[in-house]
Parts: C-alpha cells; structure tokens; sequence
C-alpha cells in the first residue's frame, strides 16, 4: 500500500479557494479539499470546509454532502457506518481515488487501534472496525500473526511497536551539542 | 476638477519627486477637510496617481473613500484598494502606518458588512507582510486577519501568522499624527480571535496561552474583550488541565477584583467539575444554561461535561491495576459498559491513558505509561525544547540591553533625586 501525499495539491486547492474571484471556488475544489482533509484525518478543517462551502454549491452538488457525511462519522467514530457510505456511492472522477486513499487511511487507523487497545477481540468487532468480510478479516489477521481462537472467535492482537526511523546524521549532532555547550559556557 | 483637489494632485506629485515624504505625510494628514468636501471627485484623482508610485497620496485618497462615500451599486473601491495593497511602497507606508492600519481595518469593516469575508484574508496577509519589520512583529492588521478568517470559518492562513510568537510590536504613530500608539483593542482583539482559532482547531494549549496573554495585560478598567477571554480561559484550562488553572500573578488585579464576579457562572462550573461528580455538574450547567448560551459557550460547556467522564476513567488508572467494563461504567456514571469501553478506546487512542481492553472477559488493564525515556525521538525532542530555550533566553539579554540603554532608564536609576516612583525593580519588569 502506497500513501500518496496530497500536500501540494491540497495547498495548491486552498489558494485556488482564497484567490476566487467571487469568494467562492468551483465545486471540485470544495470536494478535492474536502477529500483529502478526511484522508489526513483533519477533521476539524474538514468540518469548517463543510461550513464554509456556499449554499448554493452544496445543493447542487450532492456528492459533496456524500463526502461530508462519511466525515461526520468519522467525528463519531461509527467505523460501520464509515465503510457502508464510503461504498454506497460511486465517486467521480474527481475525487474517486482519494476517496480510495480514505478508505485504506481509515482501515490502517483502526488496525493500528485494535493493536494497541486490545489484548483479546471478537472477530466481528474487528470485522465491523476495518469493514472488511469475516472470511477475509480471519485471513489478514493471521498474516499479521494475531492468533483466532477457532470456538470463541476471539482474535488476540500483538501490539506492534512503532518504531521511527528518526536517524541523524552524528555530524549535525555534533554540532548541535557544540551549541549547547557553549550556550551553558557563556 | 475642483482646485483643491488640484492643489493636492500637485503637492503629491512634488513632494514625491523630491523624496521629502515626511513633509508629504505632514501635509495629507491636514487634507482631510478638503478630501471630505470633493468626496465625489475622488475617482477623478485616483486616476491621476500611481498606486506605486504615489502610494501616500493614494493611501489617504482611498482612505476617505471608505469613509466618506456610501456604497453605491456600481462600487469599485475593494477593487482598488486590492490593487494599492498589491502594489504600493512598503517604505512610503510605513510613514504613515496608522493611516495604512486603518485603511485595512474599513476594509475589514466592509468586507463584514457585505459578508464575503474571505476575500479579504489573502489580502490582508499581503498588508502585514507590506508593514511589518520583521516576521515576529505585531500590527494590528493582524486583529483584522484573525477577525476575517474567523468570520469566513477558514483557518489555516491565520495559523501561518499565529505559530510565530510575538517579539516586537510595530509602532502605529506617523510623525503627523499625536494620538495614541498601538491600540490595545487590537492588541486584546488579536489574542482573543487567536485564541478562538486555536480552540476551533481543538489545539487547546496554544488556545490557552492565548488567552492568558489576554487576560494578563496590564489594564485598569474592565475590557469586553478580557472579560470574554477569561470565560474561556476558564472553560479550556478545564478541558485540558481538568482543573482550573490559577491566574498567573502579573495580571492586573482587575481580573480579580471585577472580572471574576462578572463571570461567577463559571467559577460555579469549574467548582463542580472539581468535585469530579457529574450529577453536580450537570446540574450547575443547566441552571446557567441561559448564560452560557448567550455568551456562546454552550458547545463548550458541554464538551466539559464529556470531559469529566474521562478524567473519571484517568483517575480510576491511579487506583486499579484490572476493572471490568461494567466496573468502569458505574464508577464513572456511564449507562452501559459498551460506552465505557468506547470512552476507554478514545482515549487510548488520544494517548490520554494507556489500557488495554480484554473483550473475551470484559475487562480492562491499565498499564504503567510505557518507558519512553530513551531512543532518538526523546533525544530530538531535548534538542528542540534546549534550542527554544537559547532563542528565548538571547530575546531577554536582548531586551535587557534595550533597557540598559534606554535614556529615561539610565536618568532614572542613576539620578537619584527625582526618582519618586518607578525604580529599578518596577522599569525592569
């Protein structure tokens, strides 16, 4: 899975949002926005977008309310209700792969939370969380080595450690150190 | 055209072509009458100078034109006052700040009243950039940025300006012009709608510093806008501190003496959140109910009360090792353990505590917050906070110096005779 980094573009949408004319942009740029604050997980610039989107866009537009609700269950946390909206709608070409990219966001978030909240987990919890089929859920839970307990159906999770890769290089260290010191000399 | 107006294109004209832009300010700021009187030949004039050119003259022509000509339906004056902003000489304007500030300031009056406020926030981005020194220092444009972006619900470029702290503020007196320096209303304004961003972008401890800084400026008489950021200061230091932060010494004992009886129903709600019950404090927010919906608080006053029901969980973490879910629920007043183990949830991943949930029994673990005291993310994290102390501590001797140096200063400490009120003690704060 590839994470795709939509900064410039986004940066790019809120200038073309500040420079319009008439104060207030083309519609696909309200949705390509929109999109890709949820795909950030930037739910409160996502809910003040949604705010400040003209009326008049958004009645004519109902794919961008389409967009904004699977944004309000986000706030809410209703992971079912995230999966069942993200797929009842086919997006336009406009927004159809960020849309996408949303999807795989929010299914790595609520994996990583499972890892770290639980120590044991009904399939169907973990099921309904990554929207995902039991039969295919039961398979990547045993790819990611969480053991099922075939009679209860309890999945157990292994927290994963997260680990950066934050090196410096010991050059710039070193001259970071030197900085303190003769900071504390002085 | 009309003579006077004659006289001013020229004198503009003059005055420019020679440099002498101090006389050039002196003698606009007593135009005002004459630009007053011919408000309806001000198109005529505009046409005649250059935006770059001739940015002091323009300044003060477009400045009477958003205050003496009523909008009419064919309006072109944003336009214009776009284009001047776009290309007028930031050196000549900063002779005349005041006027420059004010300039931007009917500007955001006007952008509010036809309610397109975010037009004007790229533009007012443009204006500080034109005015300002240096990155760090304050104009009281910036009120008008906040103020717009406010207005508009659209936050991200007041964030750019409000991540810099301020060092220095710009000194808004033109030579010509005897009153005041900078206007501690919008001094209070800024840090009152920064705050307001902050809380909206839920970075709640940036929030409350700003509203710190607001409620802490010196000050003798009662300020609206203080009295309305210390009812805040109080809800946000609940929702991220789960206790009432003490006032810090330095502010003015006008806080105290006036301030805090004026907003006493939210001294009652941090009361009755500290007694962590939240049957209480329930019943304290609907009594007040009418109060808080007026000063338009209420959505936060309700996110204190769903606040409290997680400081219940992170309390139960210092007493229990393992709860069930059900335990949690009642201890906390929760209807049901499916909300407690959603609360726990939340908040494990808000890394507000660190549990673990075991579904096949119901019950939760609480763990010890994990060792996090060692590899290079905590090392990276020094560096920054050590490097942030340097810059702060080069600010001080910086300003110390200014100090040290300061004629009144020096007469002051070393005069001794006259020296009936400040001392050095008072001047150094």
């Amino acid at each position: 899975m590839d994470f795709p980094d939509f900064t410039q573009l986004m940066v790019d949408l809120e200038k073309q949002e500040l420079e319009a004319p008439n104060g207030g942009a083309s519609p696909q740029v309200y949705e390509q926005l929109l999109a890709i604050y949820l795909y950030n997980h930037d739910l409160c610039n996502a809910k003040y977008l949604w705010k400040r989107t003209p009326a008049q866009i958004k009645s004519s537009n109902p794919e961008l309310s389409h967009i904004w609700t699977i944004g309000q269950f986000m706030w809410k946390k209703d992971y079912p209700a995230i999966y069942r909206s993200l797929n009842s709608v086919t997006w336009s070409d406009t927004v159809a792969d960020i849309m996408l990219k949303v999807q795989e966001s929010v299914q790595n978030r609520a994996v990583e939370l499972i890892s770290q909240a639980y120590s044991s987990i009904r399939l169907e919890t973990v099921c309904a969380m990554t929207g995902l089929s039991a039969e295919t859920c039961s398979k990547a839970c045993l790819e990611k080595q969480w053991q099922i307990e075939a009679d209860t159906q309890i999945v157990h999770p292994i927290r994963s450690n997260a680990e950066s890769a934050g090196q410096t290089n010991s050059e710039d260290q070193l001259y970071k150190l030197t900085d303190f010191v003769s900071f504390l000399e002085n | 055209m009309a003579s006077p107006l004659e006289h001013f294109v020229n004198t503009v004209r003059t005055q420019t072509i020679n440099g002498t832009f101090r006389e050039l300010v002196e003698y606009l700021s007593k135009t005002n009458e004459i630009l007053q009187k011919n408000s309806q030949h001000l198109d005529n004039v505009l046409e005649t100078l250059d935006f770059q050119q001739h940015s002091l003259g323009v300044l003060y022509l477009l400045c009477a034109k958003f205050n003496y000509i009523n909008p009419t339906a064919q309006d072109n004056r944003f336009t214009q006052a776009q284009g001047f902003i776009q290309d007028c000489n930031g050196e000549q304007i900063r002779l005349a700040p005041d006027v420059f500030a004010e300039l931007c300031h009917l500007i955001t009056k006007y952008l509010t009243e036809i309610k397109q406020p975010m037009k004007g926030i790229d533009l007012m981005r443009k204006a500080i950039a034109k005015l300002r020194l240096f990155d760090a220092q304050l104009t009281s444009i910036h009120a008008d940025l906040c103020q717009l972006c406010l207005l508009a619900k659209c936050f991200k470029p007041a964030l750019e300006i409000l991540n810099i702290d301020i060092t220095g503020i710009c000194q808004e007196t033109s030579s010509s012009s005897n009153n005041s320096q900078f206007d501690a209303k919008y001094f209070l304004l800024y840090f009152y709608y920064g705050g307001m961003i902050y809380l909206a972008l839920k970075n709640l401890d940036r929030a409350l510093y700003f509203f710190e800084v607001a409620i802490t400026i010196p000050a003798h008489a009662v300020s609206h806008v203080m009295l309305e950021a210390y009812k805040k200061y109080v809800i946000v230091s609940l929702l991220l501190h789960g206790k009432e932060q003490p006032i810090p010494k330095y502010a003015s004992h006008v806080v105290n003496r006036f301030i805090k009886p004026l907003s006493q129903p939210y001294g009652a709600l941090a009361a009755a959140f500290e007694l962590n019950n939240n049957l209480e404090l329930n019943n304290v927010i609907n009594k007040h109910t009418e109060v808080f919906a007026r000063d338009h608080n209420l959505g936060l006053v309700k996110q204190v009360s769903s606040v409290l029901y997680k400081k219940n969980i992170q309390r139960l973490t210092k007493t229990f090792l393992t709860l069930s879910l059900s335990d949690v629920a009642s201890r906390v007043g929760l209807q049901s353990p499916s909300d407690a183990e959603r609360y726990i949830l939340y908040m494990i991943e808000e890394k507000q505590i660190y549990a673990t949930i075991n579904q096949k029994d119901g019950m939760v673990i609480f763990l010890d917050e994990p060792d996090k005291h060692s590899g290079s993310e905590v090392l990276k994290e020094l560096e920054t906070e050590l490097s942030l102390c340097m810059e702060l501590d080069k600010q001080i001797l910086a300003m110390d110096c200014d100090i040290q140096v300061n004629p009144q200063f020096v007469r002051k400490a070393t005069g001794g005779q006259d020296d009936e009120q400040p001392n050095k003690s008072t001047y150094a704060m």
